[in-house]
């Protein structure tokens, strides 16, 4: 049986082809919906801090690898974001899954603006567009939206083989 | 988490220094991301498709009225343009100054946008294979569109004007003040009116007692305003003949989504005075520009002053739309920067 990382690439590649042709045409309110981010912030909520900073740094490479930034910048944010929504358990004492919708839109939203912030670290511009605002509440709502989707597929991706 | 940005710098480091690994983890990756992306354009196409027959049907359906009105307004005038253009080409090149006609391209269809929403970028399908190298300017139909950022074996990212990273040389053309010069038509013996004449023409001109018009179809010199009495007189645009068209060299820069490329002046004081909304922008070229000179960039569209001696910036509107990018033209130019010794 496959690893839970192989399957988590497996998963990232199917969503990363989602990400550059429907979800990059499909634009409400003309802005894109990082459903990498959101899904490597799921893995956060999903399993804790260490496994979503790992995975968040896995999606983030392969994100990386079709944008023409520099190779490291969305792995270091997906990586710090799913790292920041692991730590909800700390918050929540038995997170639910609508606290982890909520999370997972919050903290998808904050990650997509740490993008700008990560730009002008490296020296990339990074401003932030005019209709941030927008953007902002967007991936809130969407983030929530599409979280009881996502959460299965993530659970399953991650979850731990057994062994022999 | 300290082993994670560790790791994320590291990369970063290494792609910015160019690193050989990156270029080929990136290769790799497209390589074996392709087929799966192709797989799910085509599945996904129905849904996309739905989408734009939803949200932009209006639009294209007034876009395209509008549009048929354009092109029969316009017709005429390319005919014209066409002839300008070779003219202007067969006199360049008698005086063995380069043209944009000398040099090669490449054609080449947009295969997607970039997945981001701060970034300004397309693929294409054309790559080294072709001749692409990083560099190269990208135009359509209309005019320039951006540059290759990034080129492989069968495609290419093209950075767009408006990315905040791009920036360019460009000129801007202030167009020559004009004079209307009114003339009767059916009596030649009756005085001239001269409505407005600069101080260096001498006011004994001559004006044509008949129209002026040209051979070409749809094309006259200048323009003429049709008057609004019957065949009582007619008014010519004559540019004055000491004063052509004056050009200023500044720095265009995109703004990123939604916002419309600037330009600020090299020199704060202009040669050519207040600039015009509506003046054509065209790169400037040179040794060390990334496009040679003469492509059609867009118009100014707004004039902002600014306080001191810092100059005005331009607003310019862009002639090539760059949201419905389909086919492109690489330049197989490549700036004296950008060229990497063998």
């Amino acid at each position: 049986m496959a690893s839970r990382w192989t399957r988590l690439v497996l998963v990232s590649l199917i969503l990363l082809g989602l990400q550059t042709t429907l979800l990059n045409d499909v634009r409400p309110f003309d802005v894109m919906l990082p459903v990498m981010l959101l899904f490597a912030v799921t893995a956060g909520t999903l399993y804790g801090s260490e496994i979503g900073a790992t995975a968040g740094l896995i999606i983030g490479v392969m994100y990386d690898c079709v944008l023409s930034m520099p190779l490291g910048l969305a792995s270091l944010v997906f990586g710090a974001a799913a790292y920041a929504a692991g730590l909800l358990p700390f918050f929540v004492r038995e997170p639910t899954w609508w606290t982890r919708a909520i999370t997972i839109g919050v903290v998808g939203a904050v990650g997509e603006l740490a993008f700008p912030v990560a730009q002008s670290m490296v020296g990339f511009g990074g401003h932030f567009p005019p209709h941030v605002v927008v953007v902002v509440v967007f991936l809130v709502v969407s983030g929530m939206s599409i979280a009881p989707l996502l959460l299965p597929v993530c659970r399953w991706a991650l979850k731990e083989s057994p062994v022999g | 988490m300290a082993l994670l940005v560790l790791t994320s710098i590291i990369l970063v480091t290494l792609d910015l220094q160019g690193s050989a690994a990156t270029k080929s983890m990136r290769s790799i990756f497209g390589a074996v991301f392709r087929p799966v992306e192709s797989v799910a354009r085509v599945v996904t196409r129905p849904a996309t498709n739905a989408w734009y027959g939803i949200t932009h049907y209006n639009d294209v359906t007034v876009e395209n009225e509008l549009l048929r009105e354009k092109i029969a307004q316009q017709e005429g005038a390319a005919v014209a343009a066409a002839a300008s253009v070779r003219l202007s080409q067969e006199l360049l090149a008698l005086n063995g100054l380069p043209t944009l006609a000398g040099i090669n391209s490449v054609s080449a269809q947009v295969i997607g946008d970039s997945p981001s929403n701060f970034s300004q970028s397309v693929e294409i399908d054309q790559g080294t294979e072709s001749g692409i190298k990083v560099g190269m300017p990208v135009l359509n139909a209309a005019g320039l569109v951006g540059r290759i950022t990034q080129v492989f074996a069968n495609r290419a990212v093209v950075m767009l004007i408006t990315d905040p990273q791009y920036a360019l040389s460009v000129k801007i053309i202030n167009a020559p003040k004009t004079t209307v010069t009114t003339a009767p038509n059916e009596d030649p013996a009756s005085a001239v009116t001269i409505v407005s004449v600069p101080d260096s023409i001498d006011p004994q001109i001559t004006v044509p007692t008949v129209p002026a018009t040209s051979n070409i179809a749809g094309f006259t010199p200048g323009s003429i305003v049709a008057p609004r009495t019957p065949i009582i007189s007619s008014s010519l645009t004559i540019p004055p003949g000491s004063n052509v068209s004056v050009r200023e060299t500044g720095i265009l820069e995109g703004r990123g989504v939604g916002r419309v490329p600037t330009v600020r002046f090299i020199d704060a004081t202009q040669r050519f005075g207040v600039v015009q909304p509506g003046s054509p922008i065209v790169t400037a070229g040179g040794s060390l520009s990334l496009a040679p000179p003469d492509i059609v960039v867009g118009t100014v569209s707004r004039v902002k002053e600014r306080l001191g001696t810092a100059g005005p910036i331009l607003e310019i509107d862009i002639v090539a739309d760059l949201s419905n990018l389909s086919f492109v033209r690489i330049l197989l130019y490549q700036p004296i920067t950008e060229r990497t010794a063998p």
